[in-house]
Formats: structure tokens, sequence, C-alpha cells
């Protein structure tokens, strides 16, 4: 199978849809000529024109304003916020706005509307660029989140997204804009709530989001030369949420981890945890620890900004700890 | 003001630096910015800039020494001819040579020993800050030896002056781990006990003080590590105890084994690998507690008897014989007087002449611990190694208690056993019929 970057994957995917729905447009900064910073939308402006790919001023609340208008008058916009830190700046347009409306029309008004941005630190952009918010929005009903974990999940989740009727947030890893992945020529979508197994396991389940399933998976690796076979999950979107799976692994292997690139408190972690110990505590052998980016605004100094992020060693540290019976947390 | 120069720290892990050479000489102009010494490290060799503009003065520390990051190594002051009490005598300067900063007076707590064969001890943590001041029973710092984490205190009311070792550091039993002052010290001092060494300071009167090991092990709070809770609840995961459940076994017979808690899946294979326990020795542990009360006691008079017109003279022979009549043994049995703290066996045979018990260091059958002179009234200690009758004061009479396992003595022989015994107390002819 061809491989193509997780760039090129969402490029595709936008590109597919649009040729599909007439009524779906691209809105945001920088998205037209410049193909926005990280070069995802290169080439979309040339194909659909600047009515539909369509750059405007900085003006995140006008823009999402808009976008919320558009689809409920019968649009499938997508929005390009360029930093997932901006999402501070469209809160009311996007969880006040389009994740009630369908509610508070009595089902008469939809918002299919796709907000695409991104999470992700240690690329030395500093506290107010870096941020994975994506815990902030998935608190939020009427709201989906996506979070693709490389090319094939970015592209089949995108498609998912823009069909669906109403509005989702897809979080993209800005680090992995350039990793490439074995993505079919022909089109698939991925349904939302499906986790992904990445890799079976026995001893452990390494439950880990977007940027950290990466991680996990170079920790089941250096778990495996241990003797620690770890199972790898990938919910893929974290509303909704594939918890069927998790619990099913949960409960063949008795212990868990939970990874999410958002600051570990108050997080995408704890809710997963959470729901383990509340769904599958009979079966749990050990506490299920949450990794998260260190409470901290990301440090701009590269050495302090890498250390605040999971790293395969320190996820497989704690799995060999829980592995081997040991307290975590002394009584 | 005076500025100080300190040796500063270049690298992650650095402790200390060596001064390759100095690029000021004591009294010249500085400005702020100028290359004062070089300093070499591990990895490399740097220059170390004036932080503040006038004159290098009281430099304490020559080229080719190693000084401890942080440490103050010269001044830059006003003027050149810098105030004699400002500095530091420079013989101190010569003796902090090898690493060792001058260390604050004051009296040394040192590492104590905990165990019997134990040379050294992990210091696991540090309950109190270089300059807190502290009371005599603060915990100090936690040790871990090989058996368990204990608290040692300050064991003197003051400040706690210096820290001479780390929080994870092993230090031999006696070597100093801290100084406490009576006064607030000006600069207290934090150091590792590598840095340090085994070093104390040079003042005799302190080495004394560290002799008297003020933290004893009976000042020390015993703390047993990682060891099941005083609740009596046993640390187990969830997944443990269903499984314990759905497989009728009983996690307590792990603790009861020595398995160390807490408890996990793997563990309920162990624990049906134990060997069931007896079905007699369920009730075993189970205490009986029986007691006698006597409104008179003559013993105290056949004591006298005993004495004066059988040659009798060692009264605890008399009570042993007395008690091991009771025993259900037909035979002689060894019965132990426990009085004061201070035991004794006797050789009881069969028959009632008390001419014929005697010392014995054989392993006693019964322990009779005579509590008459103390003001205890009421015991219950649970079952011993060996049944137990406790003899108590109780206005012109007695109190006995008879505390043993059903494993010991079944209920019949233990009422017998009181009853008997409570008898030749009353009234002690009995013994003779």
């Amino acid at each position: 199978m061809r491989e193509i970057t997780l760039s090129q994957a969402v490029n595709e995917a936008l590109a597919e849809e649009m040729r599909r729905d007439p009524t779906t447009f691209i809105i945001g900064e920088d998205v037209a000529e410049a193909g926005t910073p990280f070069k995802v939308l290169s080439g979309l402006v040339e194909e659909f024109g600047t009515d539909r790919v369509i750059d405007t001023p900085i003006a995140e609340p006008g823009f999402m304003g808009i976008a919320v208008g558009a689809a409920m008058t019968g649009a499938r916009p997508i929005v390009d916020l360029m930093f997932g830190d901006f999402i501070f700046l469209i809160m009311d347009q996007l969880c006040n706005q389009a994740a009630k409306t369908h509610y508070m029309s009595g089902g008469k008004l939809n918002v299919p509307l796709v907000l695409r941005t991104n999470l992700g630190a240690t690329r030395r952009s500093a506290a107010q660029h870096s941020q994975s918010l994506q815990a902030l929005v998935a608190h939020i009903p009427g709201l989906k989140v996506a979070m693709p974990s490389s090319a094939y999940e970015a592209k089949g989740l995108m498609k998912t997204a823009i069909r669906d009727n109403n509005p989702v947030v897809i979080f993209e890893d800005k680090l992995m804009y350039q990793d490439k992945a074995p993505v079919p020529e022909q089109e698939y979508l991925i349904p939302f709530g499906q986790a992904n197994i990445k890799r079976e396991g026995r001893d452990i389940t390494l439950i880990a989001t977007s940027s950290m399933v990466q991680v996990a998976e170079k920790a089941a690796e250096i778990l495996a030369n241990e003797g620690i076979e770890a199972e790898v999950i990938d919910p893929r979107t974290i509303v909704p949420l594939d918890e069927q799976t998790l619990l099913d692994s949960v409960r063949k292997t008795s212990r868990a981890i939970v990874i999410d690139e958002g600051h570990q408190s108050y997080g995408v972690t704890a809710e997963i945890a959470s729901r383990l110990n509340e769904k599958a505590f009979y079966h749990l052998d050990a506490p299920v620890l949450r990794m998260g980016a260190m409470d901290v605004p990301v440090p701009f100094s590269p050495a302090l900004e890498d250390l605040t992020v999971p790293t395969p060693e320190a996820v497989a540290a704690n799995a060999r700890k829980l592995c081997a019976g040991e307290m975590i947390h002394a009584a | 003001m005076p500025h100080d120069v300190t040796m500063p720290q270049l690298g992650m892990a650095q402790d200390a630096g060596k001064i390759v050479s100095w690029l000021k000489k004591p009294g010249d102009a500085v400005s702020r910015g100028d290359a004062l010494f070089e300093v070499e490290t591990d990895k490399a060799t740097m220059e170390v800039e004036a932080q503040a503009d006038g004159f290098l003065t009281g430099v304490r520390a020559e080229a080719g020494e190693d000084v401890p990051v942080g440490q103050i190594i010269a001044r830059i002051t006003d003027s050149a001819d810098e105030p004699a009490g400002e500095t530091e005598p420079k013989s101190d300067a010569t003796q902090g040579a090898s690493a060792t900063a001058a260390l604050p007076k004051g009296r040394e707590v040192t590492m104590p020993q905990l165990g019997m064969a134990q040379d050294s001890g992990l210091l696991v943590n540090w309950q109190k800050a270089p300059g807190d001041q502290v009371a005599e029973d603060d915990v100090l710092f936690e040790v871990e030896t090989d058996k368990s984490t204990m608290e040692v205190p300050a064991g003197a009311a003051g400040y706690l002056a210096a820290t001479l070792a780390e929080a994870g550091e092993t230090v031999p039993v006696g070597s100093a781990v801290a100084i406490i002052s009576a006064d607030r010290p000006d600069n207290p001092v934090s150091r590792s006990f590598q840095v340090g060494g085994d070093e104390t300071p040079s003042a005799p009167a302190p080495k004394k003080a560290a002799e008297e090991k003020p933290s004893s092990p009976a000042a020390v709070t015993a703390r047993a590590s990682a060891q099941p809770r005083q609740d009596g609840r046993i640390l187990a995961s969830p997944k443990a105890r269903r499984l314990a459940v759905e497989r009728g076994l009983d996690l307590a017979r792990l603790v009861d084994a020595g398995h160390p808690q807490p408890y996990h899946a793997a563990d309920l294979d162990r624990l049906a690998a134990l060997p069931l326990p007896a079905a007699a020795s369920g009730p075993a542990v189970a205490a009986q507690r029986l007691t006698a009360e006597l409104d008179e006691e003559g013993l105290t008079e056949f004591v006298s008897w005993a004495r004066d017109l059988q040659g009798l003279a060692d009264p605890d022979a008399i009570l042993a014989g007395l008690a091991g009549a009771c025993l259900p043994v037909s035979g002689t049995t060894v019965v132990a007087i426990q009085r004061l703290g201070v035991q004794r066996s006797y050789s009881v045979p069969a028959g009632p002449d008390l001419s014929q018990v005697v010392r014995s260091d054989d392993r006693p059958a019964l322990l009779l611990r005579d509590l008459r002179d103390s003001r205890l009234r009421h015991v219950e200690m649970g079952a011993a190694e060996v049944p137990v009758v406790t003899i108590t004061a109780a206005g012109c009479g007695l109190s006995i208690t008879l505390e043993c396992s059903s494993a010991q003595l079944d209920a019949d022989d233990a009422i017998n056993l009181l009853t008997e015994f409570a008898g030749r107390l009353e009234q002690p002819l009995r013994h003779l019929l």
C-alpha cells in the first residue's frame, strides 16, 4: 500500500469530500494561497477557488460565527483554526452555539460543522501555541472529538466528520504532519466510537490518544524485550468513546495506563481512568494510572519542554511497576 | 555591600568544581562581567564572571582546590582594604580544602544503630530543612534498615544548623548526619555525605556528644516499612479480592504465612498452595481467659511456715510446686515464675513433696506471673507460647487469671487448673492432702 504523510491524507480527505458535496467549504486564516502554516491545504484553492477556500482576517470569533450560521442554514463548513490554543477565542461560538443549537431548536436545526485544529508540544512554539486542549471541548455535550494518530486515521476520521450532521472537533498532532503511514487509494471512512487495537498483549493495557499512540507503541516495544506484553489501544474518538473495547482489554490484562498529551489534571486520562475504575473495578489488579503533560504552561526552553510530556521510557517504567505489583501510592 | 563569589553549578549533576586558576588577584579592582577564575567540571572548563563591581577580597580557595557548589570562595567588596572582621581567617580556607565547608558548631546527631548487625542506614528523607528550629522530640529524618524504617528525633532543642547527608545516601552507623546548634545559624550547611565524607568538626566536645548516641534505639519510633496497616485491613487489589472470594480462599492466610502485602491476582496461586490449616488449629488461636477471685489468701502464712518449720527457703519454689501440681500432666513438669521482669524456672516432680522442687533450665509448661506487688489489678494479654497464670492483689485476697489457647489446654483442663490452683492459694494445706 502507498504511504503518504498525515498532511497529504487530510488534504485528500478534504478534496474528496468537497468534490462529493458542493455545500462544503473551508474557512480560516491563511487557508487559501498559503495553504496553512503547515501546508496541509496546499492546492485546494486552485481546485475549488476562493469561494470555497476562504481566507479570513485574524478574527477567530468572527469566522467561527460565520461558519456556525452557515451550518445552520444548510452548508457544511470546515473551519481551520491555525492552533488549538486559539480555541479559547471561539468558545462561545463552539460551546454555547454550535454544541447546543440542535438541542435548543428541538431538533429543527443542525450544525454540520467540522473544526479542524491541532495539539502537541515539543515544537518549540512556547506556551500559547503548544497546548493540547481536547479535554476542554470533550467536556461539552453536543461536540464530538476525534483524535487521529496517523495518516490513515486522519483521512478516515476527517471524511466521517464532514458527513456528520453535528459539530465535530478534530485535533491533529502538529508534529505528525510529515509522518507517513499506509493509506489506501480507494475510499474508506472510519466510524466514530470505534477504538483500534494497535497491538495485542495480555499483561497491561496502554490506552493512548493522538500523539501518545506512538509513545505507547514504543513503550510496548521496550516492555516486550523484558517479557511484558502490553496491549496498545487508540480510542480514535474520545467523544463518542468506545468504552467496550477498553473495558474488554482491561478485564483481560487487569492493568491500565491512560496516556494523553493534555495536562494531566482534570483531563481525558482522568475521564477514561475513572470509567475503567467504575466499570472494571473487580478486574483491576493495580491502580489505573494517568499520564499526561505536566501541569505547567508549556516551556519555551527545549530542554524543559521535552520534560513536560510523557515519554516511552516513562510509560514503560510505570508499566513495569504496575506489572511487578509495586505499590504506586503507599497507604 | 560586599558581594559573595560562590562556586557555580555548571552541570545538571555537578556538586563540586575545581578552581583551575584565578584570573584576578586579591585586591584587584573588578567590574561586573570580568572573568574572575576558571572552573573545571567533569565536562568542561569555564570562566566565572564577577557579578558586581568592586575589589576582589577574602579569597578562600586556591587554584587546584575542589570546592562544593554554592560555597563562598571570595568576596567583591567596596574597597581593596577589606575590614579584618569581614573575612574568615585563611586557615579556615585551607581546612575547607577537601570540599569540607566550615561546619557550624553544635551537637551532632549521628546515624543510630537500629539493628544488631546493622552497620549503616539509608537516609530516606529529611523531615526538617537546614535552618529550621527543632524541638528535642521533633523527627529529624527517617532511616531505612534492612528490616524497617525508623524516625530519628533531634535529641536536643535548637536549630538544624547542618545536614551532612542527603536523602538516598547510605551512612555508616555513628557518623554525623546533622548538627543541632543552640543559636540560629547564619549559614545553615546542607551537603551530601559523599562530599563531606565521614569528617566531623574538629572540636572534640561535639564528638563526645556524638558518642552519647542522642538517638538511642529506645527514643526511636519504629515504623515497619510496607507492612500491613495496624488497623488489620489487608492490602489487596480488587481483582485479588474478587478471585479470593470466588475461589473460597482467605487472604488472611497469606498474612499469617508472612507473605508481604499488597496482594495481587498472582498471589492467589501462592495462597491456594498454602497447606490448609489443621482442623484443630482453627480454634487454637482463640484465647481463653479465666479469672478466680479469693477473698483471703493462705499463701503468705504457708510460706512462713514452710520456711521456719520445713526449711524451704525459696518461696518461688513453693509457688511453682503448687502450680505445677495443677497441670494435667503425670510426672515432672516445669513451671516458670516471673516477677519484676526476672524469670526463674523450676522442675516440679509428681507428688506433693515441695522440697523436691528445684531450679531448672528447661522450657516451662506454665508461666506464673506474680504481680502481687504491682498496682495492676486486671490483666488481659491474650494467649502466649505457654499457658500463663497471673496473680494480682485484690484487697486482702488475690485475683488469679489464666490465659491460654484451647490448643494448649482444653476447657476442662483450664477450669480444673485454675480451680485447683486457686484452692491451693486459699488454703495451701490442701496441696498436702
